[in-house]
């Protein structure tokens, strides 16, 4: 099949499949924002980052875009700016202004020991911007002369980029013969207590590797099922409280990415996630953990078989390439996208989960690491989002939330786990607005 | 290094309260905490980024072309048919209506944010067509119900209102006679009938009210019967419109009488009769309670 990029002039690079929902739907609540960061001992010095940064992108030049509207699409073009450091503020994941980034997709931060990679969904999904990352990380590390070593997972320096890493996977695995999956029904929505506004309001978990992977094994699942089902648990609990009258109980679910890398093993570095939607139906009864636990295996196990998968890739490539959506201008594209996005995205889940899953530190680099996060940006009806990362010993797991005092699926969440034994340690942006309290 | 009592969540070092509950940490006092490096280097902002949300960025998005098509196509057809001297009052119109839509999107969802704005919307859409046409005229005493409304049903919810009761009702009063007064203004082009007629009758009903607030609200630890409600509102109303036929009959034929509204000064004084009577004795209330009836 031909595809529409292949007439298009030079310095065209078409989004990918997934990320075309993004930029027309960038708002306020809506910062289609993520982040990555690392913690070192050594004091960061921003000369030297900025060189890291210049090299991987010299390495990765599919990142050194900048995003463009044209007229029946956004469009990538590359971008001969220099990227722009920035200091670190006060919360992580808001929304990346472009023209004060020079117009790149992604925003690289630093602190006194912090190196933190913000990227916006258009470029790469959370699984590439951590190959971001390791890159920016390993070569500062080599030039500041802390230690030379290659993370497993990035990107070598010294080979050209292959053409997996900057094609579009979901065009790849499109199968026009297969039936696309349809849409599932509208998930229950939190009201919370109080007011929200857009800054995100952080409450970050640690808890030891070992003892949550024993926890779980102890139970018989892995940690995504555990933590989702904790979630779930904590989400059914506050439900309880909003909607007394259980026949009015609207199904509780969660949208889990999916990593298709490992399923396809496919290695793009543009987005390649789908999401599985585990969930409960609180109106039929109360679940048990257990039951939880068992309900959310079977669905991410359901959700996991590739030819389900190809499905999905399916109905949304579908999508793109239908002739009206083809041939309809993004003047009337945008205003659609945005109003129908809730109803076919956010709408049909209660809370977003995304577990990075474990992230092997070099040896070299371990005596340096203190400390890495993920952040997801919270949405206007999902007001809480999870994210989750393991490195070394430790397991992050980072809330991020719009609600200003309303902390309570975040309490449910962490008192669950210490009393299944898993000890948690807080840390939180949170702490001015308590005090004035 | 802490742990809250409430969670059993370990806490930051020099945590004075735990995030999750709140839940206040109390150290011996010889325990002093250096705190612990913050999570992120700048404490939060005291606002938000602003801006407005997917939602009514989208519904903006897809008024504003339809806007200028609209005009243009109503435009050109006024220029096309020969009536473009008459153009201004379906283009304003649609601008208007455009506008609505925005504002309801842009400002503050809230009760008295959303009508304010609204109301203030619509009073500026009713001056525009009325100046179109000439001097105001009409659209003055539009434009004042309008604010009367707004005082009645916008004001009356505020926090300002409900803090300062008396004051409230003092300024609704006012207002209300403001708002006759310039009806009198602009219809006659004098105070004519304002002094002798809607005055004394407005002070009537004003009186009446005031009654029903005395007798009724300040009982205490009493529940207001609603028939008690309902035959006292209709006492005041029948009494105000029988103020207004003697104020009007003076005011037309300079004569102290009373003509369409005996019947309703009848109603009112038998209703009175009867909330005295009940008030009064113990064994006629129980005679009209529902207890009486079934034992």
């Amino acid at each position: 099949m031909i595809r529409v990029q292949s007439y298009a002039p030079d310095g065209f690079i078409a989004l990918d499949n997934s990320a075309l929902i993004y930029p027309p739907t960038e708002a306020r609540f809506n910062a289609n924002t993520y982040r990555v960061s690392i913690d070192l001992k050594q004091v960061i010095v921003p000369e030297i980052l900025d060189l890291a940064v210049q090299e991987m992108l010299q390495r990765c030049s599919y990142a050194k875009v900048s995003l463009h509207k044209g007229f029946f699409w956004y469009f990538l073009s590359p971008n001969h700016k220099t990227p722009i450091l920035h200091e670190e503020g006060s919360f992580p994941s808001g929304r990346i202004f472009r023209k004060e980034n020079n117009g790149y997709l992604f925003k690289v931060l630093y602190s006194k020991h912090r190196i933190a990679l913000e990227c916006f969904h258009a470029l790469t999904d959370g699984s590439g911007a951590l190959v971001y990352l390791k890159m920016i990380v390993s070569e500062y590390c080599r030039l500041a002369g802390i230690a030379e070593f290659t993370f497993s997972g990035a990107l070598d320096f010294s080979k050209r980029p292959s053409k997996q890493e900057f094609s579009d996977p979901f065009q790849h695995f499109f199968d026009p013969k297969i039936p696309g999956t349809p849409s599932t029904g509208r998930a229950y929505h939190r009201i919370g207590t109080g007011s929200y506004d857009d800054r995100v309001k952080v409450i970050s978990a640690t808890v030891d590797a070992k003892t949550l992977r024993e926890r779980c094994k102890s139970r018989g699942y892995t940690v995504t099922v555990y933590l989702c089902s904790i979630l779930l648990w904590a989400l059914q609990e506050l439900q309880k409280q909003e909607v007394p009258v259980q026949k009015r109980r609207k199904p509780l679910k969660l949208s889990v990415p999916m990593n298709l890398r490992n399923i396809f093993h496919f290695d793009t570095m543009r987005n390649f996630t789908l999401f599985a939607v585990p969930g409960i139906e609180p109106a039929l009864g109360e679940y048990t953990f257990e039951e939880i636990l068992q309900k959310i295996y079977l669905d991410m196990a359901f959700s996991q078989d590739p030819k389900r998968i190809r499905s999905q890739i399916r109905r949304n490539v579908g999508g793109e390439r239908h002739i009206l959506m083809r041939f309809a201008p993004t003047a009337i594209k945008n205003p659609l996208f945005k109003l129908l996005s809730d109803s076919l995205g956010d709408d049909l889940y209660t809370a977003v989960i995304s577990n990075l899953g474990y992230v092997s530190i070099p040896p070299e680099l371990e005596s340096s690491l203190t400390r890495m996060d993920f952040y997801l940006c919270p949405g206007q009806m999902n007001k809480v989002a999870l994210a989750i990362v393991g490195w070394k010993d430790k397991v992050t797991i980072n809330f991020s939330s719009f609600f200003n005092t309303d902390t309570d699926l975040e309490r449910l969440f962490c008192q669950f786990l210490v009393q299944d034994g898993v000890p948690v340690e807080i840390a939180t942006n949170r702490s001015d607005e308590h005090k004035e309290q | 290094m802490a742990y809250c009592v409430m969670c059993g969540v370990k806490l930051e070092d020099g945590a004075v309260q735990c995030p999750l509950c709140r839940t206040e940490v109390l150290l011996p006092s010889h325990v002093v905490e250096k705190p612990a490096e913050p999570l992120f280097p700048h404490p939060l902002p005291e606002k938000g980024t602003g801006g407005i949300s997917k939602t009514s960025k989208g519904i903006i998005e897809l008024i504003l072309p339809l806007l200028v098509v609209s005009e243009v196509t109503i435009a050109l057809t006024m220029w096309y048919s020969g009536n473009f001297s008459h153009s201004f009052i379906p283009l304003f119109s649609t601008a208007m209506a455009a506008l609505v839509i925005a504002m309801a999107l842009v400002s503050r969802h809230s009760y008295v944010a959303q009508t304010t704005t609204h109301l203030i919307l619509v009073s500026l859409y009713l001056l525009g067509i009325d100046g179109s046409s000439g001097p105001l005229s009409w659209s003055v005493i539009a434009v004042g119900g309008i604010a009367i409304l707004w005082l009645y049903a916008v004001f009356t919810t505020t926090r300002t209102a409900r803090t300062c009761p008396l004051g409230s009702a003092s300024l609704l009063m006012l207002a209300t006679l403001g708002y006759l007064a310039m009806i009198n203004l602009v219809v006659v082009g004098k105070l004519s009938w304002f002094f002798p007629v809607a005055l004394p009758t407005s002070l009537v009903l004003f009186a009446g009210v005031g009654l029903f607030f005395l007798l009724f609200l300040t009982r205490k630890r009493t529940r207001l019967p609603l028939a008690d409600l309902i035959f006292f509102n209709l006492i005041v109303l029948f009494l105000t419109f029988t103020a207004l036929d003697l104020f009007l009959n003076r005011y037309g034929s300079g004569i102290w009488t009373l003509s369409w509204s005996v019947s309703l000064f009848s109603a009112s004084v038998a209703l009175m009769l009867l909330l005295i009577s009940v008030s009064v004795s113990r064994r006629i209330r129980r005679f009209f309670t529902s207890q009486n009836r079934h034992s």
